[in-house]
């Protein structure tokens, strides 16, 4: 009866929106769950990279203890620091320890933004408009029939060159 | 007074003059819109999809037989090859009589996330090969490819032998597990399945990460500091805002692309050792039978000479030279010592080839 105020949401968007409410809460619940590991690789990211300054910051200590006076001296410790600061860095950038660490803070990261598509989609579902997988698969189709295309087109152009060169043979 | 320090007034002097430069800076800056980057005359020949083949004109009265084709990498845009007209690689083959067309790759979008190492080697590059037999009456090009760009082309030709008579590898991407930069410490570890199903193309957000973690004090304070030092120098902040143009314009990699790249050529390591297929078909080194010419840098810290060098020793052909060049990525493409050593060894070597 329309009377009834679930009768509501029998069409139309919040219909859809309502059926999928328990995706969207899902979805949240694992996103607060992905964002606790997603900030354990952040904050082991952000030790990593204060470790490496304060041990570049001992080095250019030991190498120019003294305050510079001069315009050269400023610039022969800036020269040090940079060196020194890019040398440990890359040494750091270069590591199994960052690789590995920044290789799974990247991945949370993408597991966050999946979250967010599967809510995205839930929304544009109820709005009736098609999902990122819907349209990745017209993408996809249309990657498919370019390439069919461009064989037969290829093809096509060969059977042209045999048939022009059979014609020239017979003139012959 | 004890202890007293000295301070060299000349420290203030400095300081105020580098204010004052910070402070002038937007007088001596062009918008980046009012930058073009376009340096040699060219024209469009072909476009397929969003790649566009560039033809440029004549600078000489006479010109080599052979045409060369230039397969620049996938990061970033073509345009430092020719960024400014003392410095372009372009101009100056152009200027050494040779005809250059560029494959410019263009800016792929979500809708290209399907796009594979087989529509690259098979076929923009092929379809642009097959363009410059059929204008120039050539049977085979001379064919040059620069980082990865070099691995797209050093694939092209194991595939299609018949139509490079010369192939140039310029710092070529080639042999993932003995890289030694950074790039390759992040491939290694990238998770490039979850990233392309995630999101799709490779962000450029990724590849400006991946810059700002080359030597990053050099890059990001001194760079910097010196163009303020530099502000008044017309040509230097010309040349500077050319080159961080081009360094803004870093296009997405299709997705498919980009997994088998990371995959193949980082974490597999299958091009080297001869396992790598593209479209199905099997790539295999020993087919480059043709001259061949290495140029690697040895301060190269985007491809490291360890990683671009083994070309040289996989190939099939009997006519082949390794260069190694003291300077950089793009201290090789784009700087004086290209204009005066690199350019002209290998035009030299290219006349007699073509």
């Amino acid at each position: 009866m329309s009377s009834k105020p679930q009768a509501l949401t029998s069409i139309g968007p919040m219909r859809a929106f309502a059926s999928n409410a328990k995706k969207v809460s899902t979805e949240l619940i694992e996103i607060n769950e992905n964002l606790m590991e997603f900030n354990k690789f952040v904050t082991e990211y952000y030790k990593q990279l204060s470790e490496t300054w304060t041990e570049a910051q001992k080095k250019v200590n030991q190498k120019s203890p003294d305050v510079p006076h001069d315009v050269e001296q400023i610039e022969s410790f800036k020269r040090i620091w940079i060196d020194i600061f890019d040398n440990d860095f890359t040494e750091l950038f270069d590591s199994e320890k960052f690789g590995e660490n920044y290789g799974k803070l990247v991945s949370k990261e993408l597991e966050l933004t999946k979250h967010w598509n599967n809510i995205s989609n839930v929304i544009l579902q109820s709005a009736n408009l098609p999902s990122k997988e819907e349209i990745d698969e017209v993408y996809r189709e249309m990657h498919a029939l370019k390439k069919r295309v461009t064989k037969l087109e290829i093809e096509l152009k060969k059977k042209k060159e045999i048939k022009n060169d059979g014609g020239i043979k017979n003139e012959k | 007074m004890k202890n007293e320090t000295k301070f060299d007034p000349k420290i203030l002097e400095e300081m105020i003059k580098f204010g004052k430069h910070v402070m002038n800076a937007p007088k001596f800056v062009s918008a980046p819109d009012e930058i073009s980057l376009e340096v040699t005359p060219h024209d469009i020949v072909q476009e397929i999809d969003k790649t566009r083949l560039l033809h440029y004109r004549p600078l000489t009265d006479k010109q080599h037989k052979t045409p060369l084709l230039i397969s620049y990498a996938l990061i970033n845009r073509y345009h430092i090859l020719d960024i400014q007209p003392e410095k372009s690689w372009v101009r100056n083959l152009v200027l050494q009589g040779f005809d250059v067309y560029m494959l410019d790759w263009g800016s792929p979008t979500s809708m290209d996330k399907y796009l594979d190492f087989d529509d690259y080697v098979n076929g923009y590059l092929d379809s642009s090969v097959e363009y410059i037999k059929n204008e120039s009456s050539a049977e085979k090009i001379s064919l040059q490819g620069y980082c990865t760009g070099a691995t797209i082309a050093t694939a092209y030709t194991t595939l299609h032998p018949e139509s490079v008579k010369n192939y140039i590898a310029t710092a070529p991407v080639i042999d993932g597990w003995r890289d030694t930069t950074v790039i390759s410490n992040l491939a290694k570890h990238m998770d490039v399945d979850k990233m392309v199903e995630i999101i799709g193309n490779m962000p450029p957000e990724f590849m400006y990460y991946c810059f700002s973690v080359l030597k990053p004090f050099e890059q990001g304070i001194e760079k910097y500091v010196n163009f303020f030092k530099n502000i008044e120098n017309k040509k230097f902040v010309d040349n500077f805002l050319r080159v961080e143009k081009w360094l803004g314009d870093t296009p997405p990699i299709p997705g498919e692309l980009f997994r088998q790249w990371i995959k193949d050529i980082y974490q597999d390591n299958l091009l080297i050792q001869n396992k790598m297929y593209v479209g199905g078909s099997h790539i295999d080194l020993k087919k480059i039978d043709m001259p061949l010419f290495t140029q690697v840098a040895v301060g190269d810290h985007l491809v490291s000479p360890e990683c671009s060098m083994p070309l040289h020793y996989a190939v099939g052909s009997e006519d082949k030279i390794l260069k190694i060049y003291p300077t950089g990525h793009v201290g090789m493409i784009a700087s004086s010592l290209s204009q005066n050593k690199v350019l002209p060894e290998l035009g030299k070597w290219l006349a007699e080839r073509s």
